[in-house]
């Protein structure tokens, strides 16, 4: 045997013991995902793949990884218990798992930590990255100026325009930031782009994808490298608290901050998990992101799962008031669990998020992401049908302060003051 | 017109195509609907009375992404109409078929997907004018659930081979492969410029050793001169953007479209 399939060998091994049974060997979970890519690409998931697996094994990457975690983003992050928010809702106690205290501002500095080392032993040079409300594209281009490669985000002209501060900070850290004139200008134009970049680039570049969405391995690897949270939240609860959460709560655009609090408890059939999808204006074509309210299986980018579409099978845009949710479909092991009955999906619109906005910046001085503000929200919601004594624990994945200038500018088109 | 290069396709499916014998072969993409499908069909009409191998015909999807600028904005014209993958088979099986090459549809998966490929299967088979698909995004492993519902219809399943192939790879790709297959010359999307490397005539060579399908070479097709030389040692060239840059306008296309046939004829004398 050569030594290449030894490696090969342990690299699938590894496989076992990432997740029992998914996804499978095809990267398929039940009869979500897949790899639906161009000829071009293929090649370099399946190398990727196994790089994937054979450093996931080994002690030394594991090692890598958690210090940079811990002395660069800053993990663990703290565990919080919302009281004055509790008591406003008079019902069950919400806890909040602060991922808004990373470095960077959100959960999404972890899985950019995560890819960037392993491609640093893959030996590419070039970082590649989509970005919607910019929070990627920043971890990106902070992990890329850290590490020493060049850096290329590409972002939707539409949310260049919307989210400026960003753009400077993604500048500001050495990224070439590229807007995407096509489509709706929003993220998923932004995907189109650096899947096009990496068919041309593919040798020396590394995409990094952001969430825990597109061609297998990407959904495997970024619920590993984000499944930190709930490992971390579970240990910080037993330890607090004695017991596990009731129920979970996180927002879901492509998944990645909810797959990463959830799967490390789905075994536990007691915790109960919800995922909540942007509902925006109403749950009309256009005008949401809840692609399992709206939408239908289909293969968007790489992945087979819920995809908003319409009648011809064209993707329709999408519509909400956070950038982070606004996608056309979710990713496709959230897809597989919503089948299995193990999470429920529901939607949060526009309102009720910017509600939810206000108050936890009111009653606990933290001023939370659009994102998280619709898991707030639902929180919220079932706080107040729950006991007291039952725990309600939040994702609270990134913090507001790239939103206040649109919730200054919302406010004054609706004629609100603060 | 009619002496243009004969190997061709038969609507069932089945290929009359003998490599050394069957004069080297063109295969031009069209997109539906653009500018219209008056059009189209002027421009099919055109090449089935040139003999093309057979035709390419795109339908539009709102996230083509395999396909550089010239095609997505190709695509976002042609579906300012809707042209819908069903009712394209009712507009194709109405063309009565001397107006017609042997017909490959190219989209991405969502569009089958979306219909059901049996149901696809099915319908294209009824009109007897679909030779097969190409699908872009429809890997080689994916296809494992789709591949006997193709095969049981007679539509022929192109596959795959790319610069970044592997050999061992290529080589099962090429067994399971239908109709021809498709070699994609550059590493990137269509329209992007193509420079010959020796290892894609190398590659063309393996993979003609391999199998008694035709191997056709796209992606970055730019000039009549380039497709010439192409089939000094590829059975088929797929002529792309070059051809969809003059679709919205019929004079140049067809002049354009002309110049590439005379090459392909050219092509191996």
């Amino acid at each position: 045997m050569s030594k290449e399939s030894a490696a090969l060998k342990k690299g699938r091994k590894g496989s076992r013991e990432i997740s029992p049974s998914l996804p499978d060997y095809r990267g398929y979970f039940g009869e979500f995902g897949g790899r639906f890519v161009s000829e071009t690409l293929m090649p370099a998931l399946i190398e990727l793949e196994s790089a994937f697996k054979i450093a996931w094994r080994d002690p030394s990457f594991r090692k890598e990884f958690q210090g940079m975690l811990a002395e660069y983003s800053g993990r663990p992050t703290p565990l919080y218990l919302a009281e004055a928010l509790s008591r406003e809702t008079g019902g069950a106690r919400i806890w909040l798992k602060r991922e808004d205290l990373n470095h960077t501002g959100a959960h999404k500095i972890t899985n950019a930590v995560g890819q960037a080392l392993l491609a640093r032993r893959m030996g590419k040079r070039r970082l590649i990255a989509e970005t919607g409300a910019g929070q990627h594209g920043v971890a990106t281009a902070t992990v890329a100026a850290k590490l020493g490669f060049s850096c290329q985000i590409y972002m939707g002209s539409e949310d260049v325009r919307r989210q400026a501060l960003n753009v400077f900070r993604m500048k500001l850290l050495g990224a070439v930031v590229s807007p995407v004139d096509l489509g709706g200008r929003t993220l998923k134009d932004a995907i189109s782009e650096a899947l096009r970049d990496w068919s041309r680039s593919v040798g020396e570049t590394h995409y990094l994808l952001g969430t825990a969405f597109g061609p297998h391995p990407f959904p495997l690897m970024v619920r590993t490298f984000q499944s930190v949270i709930g490992q971390e939240a579970r240990r910080q609860f037993l330890k607090r608290v004695g017991r596990l959460p009731n129920v979970l709560v996180a927002c879901v655009g492509g998944g990645s901050n909810a797959i990463g609090l959830f799967h490390p408890f789905v075994s536990e059939r007691a915790v109960r998990m919800f995922g909540v999808e942007a509902g925006g204006i109403a749950i009309a074509p256009g005008l949401h992101a809840a692609r399992f309210a709206g939408g239908s299986v289909g293969v968007l980018q790489g992945t087979k799962t819920y995809v908003l579409q319409n009648g011809d099978g064209q993707i329709e845009n999408t519509h909400s008031v956070s950038a982070g949710l606004d996608y056309s479909a979710v990713g496709p092991e959230l897809a597989y669990y919503r089948g299995t009955g193990r999470i429920v999906f529901d939607s949060v619109g526009d309102d009720e998020a910017l509600e939810a906005f206000r108050m936890l910046s009111r009653t606990e001085g933290i001023i939370p992401a659009l994102e998280s503000s619709h898991a707030v929200a639902y929180a919220v919601r079932l706080a107040k049908t729950l006991p007291r004594d039952a725990n309600i624990l939040v994702n609270l994945s990134g913090r507001g302060d790239k939103d206040v200038m649109e919730v200054s500018r919302l406010l004054e088109e609706k004629g609100e003051t603060l | 017109m009619t002496a243009g290069p004969s190997a061709k396709v038969s609507q069932s499916g089945k290929s009359s195509f003998k490599r050394g014998t069957s004069p080297p072969a063109l295969i031009p993409y069209l997109v539906a609907g653009d500018p219209d499908m008056a059009t189209t069909r002027r421009y099919l009409r055109l090449a089935a009375s040139a003999g093309v191998f057979a035709v390419e015909l795109g339908v539009p999807f709102s996230d083509p992404t395999a396909d550089g600028p010239v095609i997505q904005e190709a695509a976002r014209r042609s579906l300012r109409h809707e042209t819908a993958l069903s009712e394209l088979l009712d507009w194709i099986e109405k063309i009565p078929r001397e107006e017609l090459p042997p017909l490959y549809l190219m989209t991405y998966f969502n569009l089958f997907h979306h219909m059901g490929v049996e149901s696809f299967c099915h319908r294209a088979r009824e009109t007897g004018r679909v030779a097969g698909v190409v699908i872009p995004d429809l890997s080689f492993e994916d296809a494992r659930d789709y591949r006997p519902i193709f095969r049981s219809y007679g539509i022929n399943l192109v596959g795959f081979v790319s610069p970044t192939t592997p050999l061992d790879r290529a080589r099962k790709i090429v067994r399971e492969a239908r109709g021809f297959v498709y070699y994609v010359g550059l590493m990137g999307t269509t329209g992007s410029a193509l420079s010959l490397t020796s290892s894609a005539r190398e590659m063309v060579k393996s993979i003609q050793e391999w199998t008694a399908l035709p191997v056709c070479l796209g992606f970055g097709v730019s000039e009549p001169k380039m497709a010439q030389e192409i089939l000094g040692f590829a059975d088929g060239v797929i002529v792309g953007s070059r051809l969809v840059k003059e679709e919205e306008d019929p004079g140049r296309w067809e002049k354009t479209f002309l110049e590439f046939v005379a090459a392909s004829r050219k092509g191996k004398s």
